[in-house]
């Protein structure tokens, strides 16, 4: 990546000493297995926590969040650096805009991760939404079709679902470990319609589920740590999934320009065009030139002539 | 009114105080519009809960077609249109709504309406404080609701509409009177009813909502009694300006054929 200033990252530093531990440790297991470097796509619709997420994993407010409207017009790539491991994230523009997937943001994308990722791969995807949502219809499955189409079905070997606003007092009458399941479920049964994941491949596409809190009052621990309503600290638990992601044994997406251009391209059938005109040529023309030949040979001189 | 999954079922059996219309965290159990009556010392409040306005990206017109059948012969004296106070985008599709609502109903019923926010026990996003962000997201849905109604700039004080909040969970704070309250301590319960009856004392009158209205300025039948006139006036303009001239010039080619040669 020319011009690709790697920091340090120096955000690990202002976590709690037992959340630092525990990703050192991570980042040691990964480098063990000869991973120096993980490469994170992050997506989903517009305002469910994308950036809060990147910048609470990072440590450090890198990319700007607002409240009220998108603050990510365009795709960002993070980069840190610690004891010789590299993380990129990238981050990305929400997916829907009023109502549908919007193509342009989907090509922006693309392109960036052509110009930054030409024959490297992405090793993990973010697919990020809200815990505390209380729908999940066609324009979620949209979503994740148009990042199927965009990425092919193997990125769902790579993803993980991120559940933001994990703080949430859950709906009268369930508690929240049955409103995560019930949640989550709903969410991942989206993803398999949208992505086609058919009943007999579910087990090989088991995509785990993590739950996020990016807020600053987010609960803590005796150490200190920022822990959801179970009690779990989120931040190495979700850096611990994205760990095992990495180390799955599936390949990551290799981002090349047969992926940019993918299947939908009108290169598709490209080759058939030969191969239909020779047909034509022999099975239509050539009978009817034959035929009219024929038809000349047996004339028979006209009566005026 | 309001889009799915807003809480606009779980408002409902909190101003009724029973679990009227039935509510699930996961889906809409709201297929069609239903009223709900109450009475008390010869006062009746009508409640009519409806389905959420938006499926999958679209607003649905089934769902609005039902609303309005629903509602044919009734007055609505006030609407309340719900979202939730935690909702960090209003786009496009939320003005496609007002808009549905706005095209259904008349400009007018955004004289008798009050935006009702739910999930009000909310704690708001770092740097803003619980104020700030209630101010913002109102402002955000107003200029929405302005925008999908069409109200001019110098039509805006004739609009005032009003915002209240809701927070229907079983675990909304309690003041020492046991009252359930929003987190700037106000009883949000006697405060979403004194708003709706500010709105319903405030002068305008209720949508009624008769069969014309239903048909709409958008109906097929506007403009119907033109269409005979319209025929009318292509006809006339056919025969003097088309036909006349071409049968004047056939006339004409005929008086001057010369007789033919070979005869």
């Amino acid at each position: 990546m020319a011009g690709q200033l790697v920091k340090e990252w120096a955000g690990i530093q202002q976590f709690p000493a037992a959340t630092q531990e525990k990703l050192v440790d991570l980042l040691a297991k990964l480098k063990n297995q000869n991973v120096d470097k993980l490469t994170i796509l992050v997506m989903g619709k517009g305002g469910v926590g994308k950036s809060s997420t990147i910048n609470s994993i990072i440590g450090e407010p890198v990319v700007t969040v607002s409240a009220f409207q998108s603050e990510t017009p365009r795709p960002v790539m993070v980069s840190r650096s610690r004891a010789g491991f590299t993380m990129n994230i990238i981050d990305t523009p929400g997916l829907v805009e009023g109502g549908y997937v919007n193509d342009q943001v989907l090509d922006s994308i693309k392109s960036f991760l052509g110009r930054f990722l030409m024959m490297k791969t992405i090793d993990v995807l973010l697919y990020v939404d809200r815990l505390d949502a209380y729908r999940v219809d066609d324009l979620d499955k949209q979503v994740v079709k148009a990042i199927t189409d965009s990425f092919g079905k193997e990125i769902w070997h790579k993803a993980m679902v991120v559940l933001t606003h994990a703080q949430l007092s859950p709906p009268d009458a369930l508690t929240y470990e049955e409103f995560f399941s019930k949640r989550s479920e709903s969410l991942l049964k989206c993803v398999r319609q949208g992505a086609r994941i058919s009943k007999k491949d579910v087990q090989n596409f088991a995509i785990p589920v993590a739950l996020v809190e990016n807020s600053g009052r987010c609960n803590k621990n005796e150490h200190d740590e920022k822990i959801l309503p179970t009690g779990t600290p989120w931040i190495p638990n979700v850096v611990h999934a994205i760990t095992n992601i990495a180390l799955n044994g599936k390949g990551g997406i290799l981002f090349d320009k047969k992926l940019i251009e993918g299947p939908n391209a009108n290169d598709r059938g490209k080759l058939f065009i030969p191969l239909i005109l020779a047909f034509q040529y022999f099975f239509v023309i050539r009978p009817i030139q034959k035929q009219i030949r024929y038809d000349v040979a047996r004339e028979t001189k006209p009566s005026w002539a």
